[in-house]
Order: C-alpha cells, then sequence, then structure tokens
C-alpha cells in the first residue's frame, strides 16, 4: 500500500516539477525577500519585523494560493485526459490514488514552505538576528495551514470543475480565516441567523488557528515578533487541521470511488 | 467448463444524463466467455459498446446489472489486477515522463522490485521499439509511439491475461504487423489475449475467438471458422479476352464485373453452370485464367450482423 501511494505521490511531485511550478515557487520566493530588503531599507531599525512578516506572509499566502491551483486540477485533470485510465485499472485502490495526489502535493507544497521558511532565516541571520521559537511556530502553523486548504481544493476536484473548485476553495479559505469575525457580526442578528451562521461555520476548517499573530488568544495579544502561542496550542491547531485533512480526504476517496470513468 | 480468463453474464450498462433525465443503454445483456490461452476478438461498429464492455471489465465503469469475473474473481479485484495488463483505447499517458519512467510508475504500482523494474523495463522498451526514443518526453511521441509505450506499460508486470483496447489504431501497416505478431507470440507463452478493434482482417489473421457487438448487444460469436457460412456465395472467375474483342453475353447475370485492359475479373452467382459459362468463353476467344468459389468472409459476416441489430425489429419479424 505504502509503495503504491509513493509512485502516485512521486510522480504528483514530479509533474510539478516537470511543468515548472517549482521555478514558480522559486520566483515568488526571491520576488518576496526583494520585497522584503526593499521595504526593510524603508523603515529603519524595522528590517528583522519585515523579514519575518514578508516570511510567514509568502508562505501562507503563496502557500495556500499554490495550494489551490494544483489540488483543483489533480484529480479533475486526471479523469479528463482519461491519464487515470491505466492506473487505477492497475492493483491500487482508489483512495491510494487520492492519498497518493495529496502526498505528492504535499512533497510540492513542503518544498515551497521550506523556500521561504530558509529565506527569511537567512534575511534574520544577516541582520544578526537570531530566530526565535516563535517563529518556528508560527512556520508551523501555516505549513498546516497550507496542507489543509491542499485537502479542501483535492476535497472540490473530486466531483467538480476546476473553475468552480478554485472558487469554492477559495471561499472556504477566507472564510475559514475570518470565522470568528463572523462569528461576532452574528451575535446581534435574529436567533434563525445566529443558527445559521453557527451551522454554516461548522463546515468550514477554522483556518484562523493557524494565522494567529497579532490576535488574540485567550485573552493574551501574541505576536511572532515578541510571544507567540505555546507548543501545546501549534499542536492542538494541528491536530485540528489534520482531522480535517483525513476527513475531506475521506470524502474525496469515497466520491471518486463511486465514479465511472468514462 | 473450460478454464476460463473472463466470465460476463448478461452485463449492461444504463447511462442517465443528470438533468433530462434520459437514459442511454450502452450495453443491453451482453454476454460471453474467452478460454484461457486464447486471442479473443472484440470486433464492432463505433459506438457499438467495445470500449464500454472494456472498461467494465477493468473495473473503470461500474455495470448496471449482470456480473464480470476476471481470472476467476469477481470485478472489481485488486487479485485480478495484479495478473492484468491493460492498454487503453487512444492512450493518455503523463506526457511529462520518458518511456523508461512510465514503466517504472507501472512496475511500482505492480510492487516489483527496482532490479525487476529496470530489467523488464529495458526489455520491453526494446521489443516495443522505442529504444531509440527512451530520452524522449511521451510529449513528443507519435500516436503510433505512444501506443507501443502502452503496449510496454500493459505487459510490465508479465500478465496473464491482456486486455488491449483497439491495439492497431494508429500504427502503420509495419507498426500494425508487429503487434499483431506480439499478441500471437503472447499466446504462444500461454498468456490469453483479448482485443478489440475493427480491422477485420486483424482478427481473421490471428483470433481464435470472434464476438461481434453492435448497438450494446452481442450479435454473434464463435471461431472464426464456426461463424462464416461454408457455402459458396458465388464463383469468382478471371478471363483474359481475345483482342480487341468485347465480353458481350459473358457478363449477363455476373454480380460484379471488373475489366483491366483485355483482364475480366466477374463473380457468377452461386448456382450458375461454370462448364456452361467456361465454353462460351473459350468459343468467344477468351483464356480462362483462374476459377474460385467464393466463401463468406469475416467482413461479409460484421456487415451482414451490423445491418441486422439496425433493422427495426417489424423488419427482422418479416424476414423469412
Amino acid at each position: 500500500m505504502i509503495g503504491r501511494i509513493w509512485a502516485i505521490a512521486l510522480n504528483t511531485f514530479r509533474e510539478a516539477a516537470r511543468i515548472r511550478v517549482l521555478y514558480g515557487i522559486l520566483v515568488l520566493v526571491i520576488g518576496a525577500n526583494l520585497m522584503a530588503v526593499v521595504l526593510g531599507e524603508m523603515v529603519t531599525n524595522e528590517q528583522a519585523r519585515v523579514a519575518r512578516d514578508i516570511g510567514l506572509t509568502g508562505i501562507s499566502l503563496f502557500g495556500s494560493l499554490t495550494a489551490i491551483f494544483l489540488g483543483v486540477f489533480l484529480l479533475y485533470t486526471e479523469v479528463q485526459r482519461r491519464t487515470i485510465h491505466a492506473i487505477v485499472s492497475k492493483p491500487i485502490e482508489r483512495w491510494e490514488f487520492v492519498v497518493g495526489k495529496y502526498f505528492g502535493m504535499v512533497l510540492v507544497l513542503t518544498v515551497l514552505v521550506a523556500l521561504f521558511a530558509v529565506a527569511m532565516v537567512g534575511m534574520l541571520l544577516l541582520q544578526d538576528v537570531g530566530v526565535s521559537t516563535a517563529v518556528l511556530k508560527a512556520i508551523v502553523l501555516a505549513w498546516f495551514e497550507v496542507l489543509t486548504v491542499a485537502a479542501i481544493a483535492i476535497f472540490f476536484s473530486s466531483f467538480s470543475t476546476p473553475f468552480m473548485s478554485g472558487i469554492f476553495a477559495l471561499a472556504m479559505w477566507g472564510l475559514g480565516r475570518v470565522t470568528p469575525d463572523i462569528e461576532a457580526a452574528s451575535r446581534d442578528a435574529a436567533p434563525w441567523i445566529r443558527t445559521l451562521t453557527k451551522v454554516a461555520l461548522e463546515i468550514v476548517p477554522d483556518l484562523h488557528l493557524f494565522a494567529v499573530s497579532g490576535r488574540s488568544i485567550n485573552g493574551e495579544h501574541v505576536s511572532v515578533h515578541a510571544d507567540l502561542v505555546s507548543w501545546g496550542y501549534v499542536a492542538m491547531a494541528s491536530l485540528h487541521g489534520f482531522g480535517w485533512i483525513v476527513g475531506l480526504l475521506a470524502i474525496a476517496a469515497l466520491l471518486f470511488h463511486r465514479r465511472d470513468f468514462v | 467448463m473450460a478454464d476460463l480468463a473472463i466470465d460476463v453474464r448478461d452485463l449492461t450498462k444504463t447511462y442517465r444524463t443528470p438533468f433530462a433525465r434520459r437514459k442511454v443503454d450502452a450495453l443491453r445483456g451482453v454476454t460471453f466467455t474467452v478460454e484461457k490461452g486464447h486471442i479473443f476478438g472484440f470486433v464492432g461498429p463505433n459506438g457499438a459498446g467495445k470500449t464500454t464492455t472494456i472498461r467494465t471489465l477493468m473495473g473503470l465503469i461500474r455495470p448496471t446489472s449482470g456480473s464480470v469475473k476476471i481470472l476467476g474473481k469477481e470485478i472489481p479485484s485488486r487479485e485480478a489486477r495484479f495478473k492484468l495488463g491493460f492498454l487503453p483505447e487512444s492512450p493518455y499517458f503523463y506526457d511529462y515522463l520518458t518511456v523508461g519512467e512510465l514503466l517504472d510508475l507501472a512496475g511500482r504500482l505492480f510492487g516489483l522490485s527496482a532490479s525487476v523494474r529496470k530489467k523488464r523495463a529495458g526489455e520491453l522498451i526494446e521489443r516495443v521499439g522505442l529504444g531509440r526514443a527512451q530520452s524522449q518526453s511521451l510529449k513528443k511521441f507519435s500516436k503510433g509511439m505512444l501506443q507501443r509505450a502502452g503496449l510496454a506499460q500493459a505487459l510490465m508486470n508479465d500478465p496473464e491475461l491482456v486486455v488491449l483496447d483497439e491495439p492497431m489504431s494508429g500504427l502503420d501497416p509495419i507498426g500494425r504487423k508487429e503487434v499483431r505478431d506480439l499478441i500471437v507470440e503472447l499466446r504462444d507463452q500461454g498468456k490469453t489475449v483479448f482485443f478489440s478493434t475493427h480491422i477485420l482482417s486483424d482478427v481473421e489473421a490471428i483470433t481464435d475467438h470472434v464476438a461481434i457487438i453492435a448497438r450494446g448487444q452481442l450479435q454473434a460469436q464463435g471461431t472464426p471458422s464456426e461463424l462464416v457460412q461454408k457455402t459458396i456465395l458465388g464463383i469468382d472467375v478471371m478471363i483474359r479476352l481475345a483482342a480487341d474483342s468485347e465480353p458481350g453475353e459473358l457478363t449477363t447475370g455476373a454480380d460484379r464485373v471488373r475489366r483491366h485492359g483485355d483482364d475480366l475479373s466477374l463473380t457468377l452467382p452461386a448456382d450458375s453452370d461454370v462448364d456452361a459459362w467456361i465454353t462460351r468463353a473459350h468459343a468467344a476467344g477468351a483464356k480462362v485464367i483462374q476459377v474460385s468459389p467464393r466463401h463468406e468472409t469475416l467482413e461479409d459476416l460484421f456487415l451482414r450482423e451490423v445491418a441486422d441489430a439496425d433493422a427495426p425489429a417489424s423488419a427482422k419479424e418479416g424476414r423469412p
């Protein structure tokens, strides 16, 4: 089983490499860091802050957008281009194929996160600023956010076109980032709107859990430039993301299992 | 009962359009068996249900009803797929891969070790004649080369049963002969080959068993010699006329007449008095070159069965 999943994952990573997605990521990293250098020069004594902000925003924003871009095409194009015919006729279960495609994406997105993280750490070291555990925690959280968004995109790709999947995944990513704000805004609304909002938000992953810098967690202001959340929080948030990933992949695999490949 | 590689019983597949709720019966009670060690030709016009049947066998499509067993296992069976090789119709592969990488991926899915994958891929690339194109990505392959790559990946696991959907499609005459030879070679190795085609000469040349499908139903099946009628359909005659003469009454009653210079080819009705006709030809100064009986061919049978399937039910009822 692991060998078959790995074969699909490796092939997915190879596809991303051959269609130059990795070069695109490298261009993004270089561009973001050049921007960090320019902005850092404009703001005296704040170069480290700018490097951290640009680096983490880069991971979260470009990582999530790359996850959506890759994810929405992943299963759809396999069916559309019929490349799947020669694969699922071999002794591989359809769920193994879905999981393999996801792990391939995980490899690509991990390269993206690692490149952004290495560039950010390099920038901080150049400025004689150490890398705090707050930065490491923020990177782990951003990584899990990206992996959760990838699972959202794959889920939609299992039954919808890339265009529609892209819209759904972007909407879910945007909503997931602001679920507490939506909940707060609905507090003064009519009871039925509150109930409807509550139910609607239950089907959206709480992606805001991964973007904590600058927010108030348990009544305390946290920031990547000072003290971030505890490792316990990081573990709980990651577990939340992991739960969504498993759930979304399970439904995607179920939908994929029932499909006819004509 | 003989040892069966494929056992299909009352297979039906109905597609429903999601909004119009229109039903399309792609397969309507298809039943056939394929014995192990045989070459089975699955013949039908475009849209007859060949590819739907094959995709159902491969587990790509769920049947609406009926049962399908591959190598004794009810589909979808992962155990059976370990012993199965499949070439899809107009094969689409990951075009960023080289043929070696494609075969390596196939080998990994069959759980082959790295050394076996490498050895087998090398042998198969040479076997299908892609040795010179090893370093090219599949994107740069012609249709015929893709077909060869598809055949190689179908054989990566040294399968017991090989299912080929239109394997000769896109190949030039040399390529077609090579594929025919490969299919016969596989049978000689004890493997079972099931292939679909609409090139009847290929079927006639190599198959042990043929099934004809049209409009989602099997119209006929059996060995090629069982299927074609043994009765004489006509007498093919070729004569050389005397210089600058006309055939005159010699063509009277003939089904088909062709003339090239002084050479005249024609088909006389099966019940003709051939001796009398030859005597008349000699009397007219012609020289008889060839006389041979014309039996039904697989093509005749195919055209008859397909026309039969297309005919309205009322026409069939009124027929003797």
